[in-house]
C-alpha cells in the first residue's frame, strides 16, 4: 500500500505486509459490491401491498432471495475475520520472523524489541478494526432489508456478532493471542494452529454462555392442558419454558398432554402454572457489552504476556 | 600516484610491502617531491588491508624523512631516492654485463635470482629491519 | 590503557534452554579497544555466533556482564543474512533510512550494492546468496554504526566480491574509526585485514589480543628434542629426532633451535589443535 504519511517502523511493517493489506481492502470492496448490487437488484421490484394492508414481497423479486442467501453466507464468513487475524498475526507476522531470523534485522536496525512488537500490534489492530468496521457497514446495508428473515434476527448469531462491538472484540483478542502464540511457539504453522484453535474455543465457549450473562425475564400463566399458551413477546429471545409445580419446582420442557409422550405432566402431579423465560430485545446490547468486556480483558492479558515474554528473551 | 600491490603469500609484512613499493616508486621517479600519497582510505579500499597497516607504513616513511603528513591534506613526498637506477648508469651497465655472462654460462632465470638474493642478503643484512 | 573499549565482557555466559540446552558460552572476558578490526575465529560450535548475538543485543546473557554500544550505534549481520523476502532491494535500503533517521548514509549503502549485478527493484526473494550478503552489508554500513558485528560475512561471496567488500569495510574503518568484529573459520579471509584476534573454543576465550603482540609473544622452534621449559608449549610435533614446537616465550629462547616468528595461521592452527592447553 503506498503510504507516504507513514514513518519508521510503521512504514516497514506496512510495506512488509502490503499484499495482505491490499487483500483485506479487496475483501471489503467485494462485500460492498455484492451487498450493494443485490440491494439494487432487490429495489427493482418494490414490495406490493396486499388487500388486508400488509406489505409483501413481489413474487418476481429473486434479488431479495439472493440477498437473503448472501446475508446467510456473510454471517458465516464474518466468523472468519477473527480467525484470519489470529492466523496472520501468529504466523506470518510474528512466528515467521523468528523462524527466518528477520527479527534480528529489526533489532539491529535500531528498533527495540518493544517498539517492534508494538508496531506490529498497532498495524494489525488498525487493519483488523478498519476491516471489521467497514464489513459491519456492508453487513448492515444488507441486513436492514432482511431483518425479519429466518436466522437473521437481531439476536441470531450473525447479526449479534457483526452489528455491535463483539466481532471487533474477538478480532482484537485474536490479534493479541496471535502475537503471544507466535512469540512463545516461534514456528509458523504450529503457532497458527494453536491460535486458530484458541479462537475457535473462545467462540464456542462464549456462544454457549453468552445468554446466561443476564437473568432472563420470566412470564407465567395458567397451565392449560394440551398446549403451551405463553408467547415470547415480539423481538424477544426464548430461553426456556415449562411447568411450575405446586411445590415451586420448575420442570423445564414439560407440557400437559392427555397421555403418552415423556415429559408430559400426569394427572396426579400438582401443576401450579406454566412459565416462559426470555430475553427481551433490551438485553441484547448489555449482553454484547459484557461479552466485549470479557474479550477485551483477555486480549489485554494476552498482549501484556506477549510483551513480558519478549522482554524476558531479548534485552 | 602509486598503486600498491599486496602479496599475502610473500611472507613480507604488509606494511613493509607498502614501504618498499613506495621507495621503489621514488627510485623509478614515479613519485617526486610534492606528490601526494594515496589516503589510507584509498589504499585499503583497493587492497582490503587493515587501515592501521597503511598508517604504520606511512609513519615509517615519515620517520625516514621521505614523506611528511600535512594535517587535513594528506601525506606528501619530501625527498627522492632517484640516485642509483637510471638506465644508463655504470652500475646498471655492470649488472647487465654480469647477467649476460650468467646466461651464457647456462644459468636460468631462477638460478640467477637465487644467486642475486643470496648476495643481497649477505650485503644488506638487517637493513630492512628498523 | 587510554583507548576506549568498544566491546567488553566479564564472566559472560549464555545457556540455551530447551532439550538440547547447554552452555554456548562460558566465563568469557575480554576488552576490545575501539578502532580495532577483530577476527573472531574458532571451530564450528565454538560460540562465535552466540557471542556476536549477545553483543548485538539480540539475546540476553545468562550470566556475566557485557559492555556494548547502544542499539542505535551498532550494526549486526547474522550468518544467515536475514532480510525481508518480499521487499525489493530499494525498499530494503529505504527501511534502513526509515529505521535510522538522522544517521543513515545512502551513498555508503549504495556503494556496497553497486557491482552486485542486480537492479534495485529486484525482490530480495530473487537474490542469490552473495547478492543477499551485499544487501545485508549495505544495511550495516549505511547505518554508520560505531561497531560492526559481522557473522561469517564473506562466506557466500566470490573472491572478487570478497575483495571489493572487504575493501569497503576497511575504507569505512579508515574513514570513521569503526570497530569491526568479523567471525570466520576461514582464516585467509581475515589475514591482512584484521589487527586483533579473538579465538574461541568450546565456549571460552582461548586467545585474545592485538595480532602483532600475539605473534611477537610466540616463537616457532625447530631442532633436537629437548626440554622446552620455561616456555609454555602450545603445540609440539616430533619427527624422528627433530622437534617442531610453538611456544609462548618466557624470556629469550636459548638452545640449539632454529627460531622464527610464526605466521598468524600457524599460531591459530597450533592453538586449535590443542584447545585445552595454554589458554591465554
Amino acid at each position: 500500500m503506498s503510504t507516504p504519511a507513514l514513518k519508521g517502523p510503521a512504514w516497514v511493517t506496512v510495506r512488509q505486509y502490503r499484499r495482505t493489506l491490499w487483500l483485506a481492502l479487496a475483501v471489503v470492496v467485494l462485500a460492498f459490491a455484492v451487498i450493494g448490487g443485490l440491494r439494487i437488484w432487490d429495489a427493482q421490484y418494490p414490495d406490493v401491498r396486499t388487500e388486508d394492508g400488509f406489505w409483501q414481497l413481489d413474487p418476481y423479486n429473486s434479488g431479495h432471495h439472493w440477498l437473503e442467501g448472501a446475508m446467510h453466507s456473510f454471517s458465516d464468513c464474518a466468523l472468519a475475520i477473527p480467525f484470519a487475524a489470529a492466523l496472520f498475526v501468529a504466523g506470518p507476522m510474528v512466528a515467521r520472523e523468528f523462524e527466518s531470523g528477520t527479527y534480528q534485522l529489526s533489532f539491529t536496525q535500531s528498533v527495540s524489541p518493544t517498539t517492534w512488537l508494538r508496531t506490529k500490534l498497532a498495524v494489525a489492530t488498525a487493519t483488523a478494526l478498519g476491516a471489521v468496521l467497514l464489513l459491519s457497514g456492508a453487513y448492515a446495508l444488507g441486513w436492514v432489508r432482511v431483518r425479519d428473515s429466518y436466522s437473521l434476527l437481531r439476536d441470531d448469531v450473525g447479526p449479534y456478532l457483526v452489528l455491535g462491538t463483539v466481532l471487533a472484540a474477538y478480532t482484537l483478542l485474536a490479534v493479541a493471542v496471535g502475537a503471544l502464540a507466535g512469540l512463545l511457539i516461534r514456528r509458523t504453522l504450529v503457532a497458527m494452529a494453536a491460535t486458530g484453535l484458541f479462537t475457535g474455543v473462545a467462540l464456542v465457549v462464549m456462544d454457549a454462555f453468552r445468554w446466561d450473562f443476564l437473568a432472563p425475564v420470566t412470564i407465567t400463566g395458567k397451565a392449560v392442558e394440551g398446549a403451551s399458551t405463553l408467547m415470547v413477546p415480539e423481538d424477544g429471545r426464548m430461553v426456556d419454558q415449562g411447568l411450575i409445580m405446586a411445590d415451586g419446582r420448575r420442570e423445564p420442557g414439560w407440557f400437559c398432554y392427555d397421555e403418552g409422550a415423556s415429559g408430559a405432566c400426569r394427572p396426579e402431579e400438582p401443576v401450579a402454572a406454566q412459565y416462559l423465560d426470555y430475553h427481551p430485545a433490551s438485553h441484547i446490547l448489555p449482553t454484547q457489552l459484557i461479552e466485549t468486556g470479557i474479550l477485551l480483558a483477555l486480549a489485554a492479558l494476552a498482549a501484556f504476556a506477549a510483551f513480558r515474554v519478549l522482554r524476558a528473551r531479548h534485552p | 600516484m602509486v598503486e600498491y600491490r599486496i602479496d599475502r603469500r610473500s611472507g613480507v609484512a604488509t606494511y613493509l610491502q607498502i614501504v618498499q613499493q613506495t621507495k621503489q616508486a621514488l627510485r623509478m621517479g614515479l613519485l617526486e617531491p610534492g606528490d601526494r600519497l594515496p589516503t589510507a582510505r584509498e589504499v585499503v579500499e583497493a587492497t582490503a588491508i587493515n587501515p592501521n597497516t597503511v598508517l604504520k607504513a606511512y609513519r615509517e616513511l615519515e620517520r625516514e624523512g621521505l614523506v611528511e603528513a600535512r594535517r587535513g591534506l594528506g601525506t606528501f613526498v619530501r625527498a627522492t631516492l632517484g640516485t642509483t637506477a637510471p638506465a644508463d648508469s655504470p652500475l646498471r651497465g655492470e649488472l647487465d654485463a654480469w647477467a649476460r655472462r650468467a646466461r651464457a654460462e647456462g644459468l636460468d632465470r631462477e638460478d640467477v635470482a637465487a644467486l642475486f638474493t643470496a648476495v643481497l642478503a649477505q650485503h644488506f643484512e638487517g637493513d630492512d629491519e628498523k | 590503557m587510554s583507548t576506549p573499549i568498544a566491546l567488553g565482557a566479564e564472566l559472560l555466559g549464555k545457556k540455551y534452554g530447551g532439550r538440547r540446552g547447554g552452555w554456548a558460552l562460558r566465563e568469557c572476558g575480554f576488552a576490545l579497544p575501539a578502532g580495532r578490526i577483530c577476527a573472531l575465529v574458532g571451530p564450528n560450535g565454538a560460540g562465535k555466533s552466540t557471542l556476536l548475538a549477545l553483543a548485538a543485543g539480540l539475546l540476553r546473557p545468562t550470566e556475566g556482564t557485557l559492555t556494548a554500544p547502544a542499539r542505535e550505534d551498532l550494526a549486526h549481520v547474522a550468518q544467515a543474512k536475514p532480510l525481508h523476502p518480499r521487499l525489493t532491494v530499494a525498499d530494503t535500503l529505504r527501511m534502513g533510512r526509515e529505521l535510522n533517521p538522522g544517521r543513515w548514509d545512502d551513498a555508503a549503502a549504495l556503494r556496497v550494492v553497486e557491482g552486485g549485478g542486480f537492479s534495485s527493484d529486484t525482490l530480495v526473494h530473487h537474490l542469490s546468496g552473495g547478492q543477499r550478503t551485499r544487501v545485508a552489508l549495505a544495511l550495516a554500513l549505511g547505518k554508520r554504526a560505531g561497531l560492526l558485528l559481522l557473522d561469517e560475512p564473506m562466506a557466500d561471496l566470490d573472491p572478487l566480491a570478497r575483495h571489493q567488500l572487504m575493501g569497503l569495510l576497511m575504507a569505512d574503518a579508515a574513514e570513521r574509526g569503526t570497530t569491526v568484529v568479523m567471525s570466520s573459520h576461514i582464516l585467509t579471509e581475515l589475514e591482512g585485514a584484521c589487527d586483533h584476534l579473538m579465538l574461541l573454543a568450546g565456549g571460552r576465550v582461548r586467545l585474545d589480543g592485538a595480532v602483532d603482540d600475539l605473534l611477537a609473544a610466540h616463537t616457532l622452534l625447530r631442532g633436537p628434542v629437548a626440554d622446552l621449559a620455561p616456555h609454555t608449549v602450545v603445540d609440539t610435533r616430533t619427527t624422528g629426532r627433530q622437534l617442531t614446537a610453538l611456544v609462548r616465550r618466557e624470556g629469550p629462547v636459548e638452545g640449539p633451535w632454529e627460531t622464527s616468528e610464526p605466521s598468524l595461521e600457524e599460531l591459530l592452527l597450533a592453538h586449535l589443535r590443542n584447545p585445552e592447553g595454554a589458554a591465554a
